[in-house]
């Protein structure tokens, strides 16, 4: 029975989103307002229960049973910095939450700057410049590709460089960077229409798995009602207007 | 004609989203069955990477996706994990996700059955981890501090396959599916720093962005979307929901070239009538 429920409401609420493709009507929002609603509170719940509970609650309450004052002491100063950030929301308290942030924001930065720069800036120039000090060894095609990333690097790097006017030789190379940008945002809108299309299938595998027997047919009941309410909705906006003239 | 070809420029975008849910249903109710012989080489260095893994060797994956990404995502996962049974290797998985607890579960519910394979020997379940930066960087030096008991609430050092465990020195490598930036973190705070290898599964639409690290092998494979997955499948000759979906892709993708060469033989046609 459950999953049979489960099947309706899938379906259902895939089926309404989809519905305002064909125009805006009462059963997109109802799916909308659902699925902010209850996705809010499903967030909720799994903070209490996946992250409070375990991690702190639990914990907090085997140390105080053993009367273990250190563990006490380590999970409640870290728990109120945490509280302190909401005090951000009430204007006479909302000093508290700069100790939070401070916190946070020390942690965040000390462990992401020097791994940012080692990951994301001095590897990436490394490995730009890295096929140039084995020239020798390179195939032909290899060394045609380092020479386009070297280019395509610089000039791209160029084309971002605000410190300098672009003009003359400057301008001639950033202009040439934005060929390369355009060729990686064909590329990335490429995948990007692959992947929606991915998601999309994904959505009309489920539904026609909840056309089956097996699920009581939701899908094409739901399908059935949808097209009988905007049957149902022209014929009465017909009669409006005819009404009306 | 004028008129005629302006009208086909004003056509009522309802038709074409009508059409394209042909496009993508028709395969899912009739597979065409259409051939796909490429491999990428990313999904090559992933597949070639962990079939070299010695038998017994330890793992992790990370499955950091929710059902929004789920149909590129959930058959990377599927595919991975059926590899790394059949390799004989012991699976730790995790995530740094919320949404993705019904997901694993479905994974867990029918693949491990299929190899005989046995929770606990084979492959663990960690609870889900809110902080993923705080868990990476203990992890180097002691995977307990962390996760001192698995998703049932049961202490994982007890387990037969963690008795050798203890940090990243211990892991042959981590295989992370996101659609999220997760992976950015376990190669930036795990892979550069504590030289684990790293390999990915992202969606399409990031696959692009990680090709700096594959090229500097920051990244030592990576699987993208759902056509990474076909591939993938295709590697293990294990068909999973990733080839099923390269039909309709396939149909979906033409049908969106011919509305693009249309349309623009239609203007280039008007702007010379």
């Amino acid at each position: 029975m459950e999953i049979i429920l489960g099947a309706f409401v899938t379906s259902g609420l895939t089926l309404f989103i989809f519905s305002f493709l064909y125009k805006d009507n009462p059963f997109f929002k109802i799916a909308e307002h659902l699925y902010m609603g209850a996705g809010l509170a499903w967030y909720i719940q799994l903070t209490i229960y996946k992250v409070i509970i375990p991690n702190v609650w639990g914990p907090f309450r085997k140390a105080w049973e053993n009367g273990d004052w250190f563990t006490i002491w380590m999970i409640v100063i870290p728990t109120v910095l945490g509280i302190s950030l909401i005090t951000q929301f009430i204007p006479r308290i909302s000093w508290m939450s700069r100790y939070g942030f401070t916190f946070l924001m020390g942690y965040s930065a000390g462990l992401a700057l020097p791994t940012g720069l080692s990951t994301d800036f001095m590897n990436q120039i490394l490995g730009t410049i890295e096929p140039f000090a084995s020239v020798l060894n390179l195939t032909t095609g290899q060394l045609l590709n380092s020479i386009i990333l070297l280019i395509g690097t610089i000039s791209v790097l160029f084309y971002f460089f605000f410190s300098v006017e672009h003009k003359g030789a400057i301008k001639k190379i950033s202009n040439f960077g934005i060929y390369f940008l355009m060729i990686y945002f064909g590329a990335s809108f490429g995948n990007t229409v692959m992947a929606r299309f991915s998601l999309l299938y994904g959505r009309f595998d489920l539904l026609v798995r909840y056309s089956n027997a097996q699920y009581f047919y939701a899908t094409n009941w739901i399908i059935l009602g949808l097209v009988i309410y905007f049957i149902v909705e022209k014929f009465l906006i017909k009669k409006v207007i005819a009404n009306n003239s | 004609m004028k008129e005629t070809l302006n009208k086909m420029l004003k056509i009522d975008r309802r038709w074409l989203f009508l059409l394209l849910t042909f496009a993508i249903i028709i395969p899912i109710l009739k597979p065409i069955g259409i051939p796909s012989k490429s491999t990428s080489d990313a999904v090559k260095d992933i597949y070639d990477f962990i079939d070299k893994l010695p038998p017994g060797s330890t793992i992790i994956l990370s499955l950091d996706y929710d059902p929004s990404t789920a149909p590129e995502l959930h058959p990377q996962a599927a595919v991975v994990l059926k590899h790394a049974f059949k390799k004989n290797l012991k699976v730790i998985i995790m995530t740094f996700l919320a949404g993705s607890g019904g997901l694993i579960d479905e994974l867990v519910r029918t693949i491990p059955t299929k190899y005989s394979k046995e929770y606990g020997r084979d492959y663990v379940l960690l609870p889900y981890m809110p902080n993923i930066l705080a868990a990476l960087t203990q992890m180097s030096s002691n995977i307990y501090a962390f996760y001192e008991k698995d998703i049932d609430g049961k202490p994982l050092r007890e387990y037969e396959m963690m008795k050798n465990i203890q940090s990243y020195k211990d892991i042959a490598c981590v295989v992370d599916i996101t659609g999220t930036a997760i992976l950015d973190y376990w190669v930036a705070y795990v892979g550069d720093k504590y030289k684990v290898p790293i390999l990915g599964g992202v969606t399409a639409i990031s696959q692009v962005g990680y090709g700096p690290y594959l090229q500097k092998k920051q990244l030592k494979g990576l699987i993208g979307g759902m056509k990474g997955a076909a591939e993938y499948e295709r590697l293990i000759s294990e068909v999973g929901k990733g080839t099923s979906g390269i039909d309709a892709l396939n149909i979906a993708h033409i049908l969106v070239i011919v509305f693009i060469i249309f349309s623009n033989i239609v203007l280039l046609i008007l702007k010379f009538l």
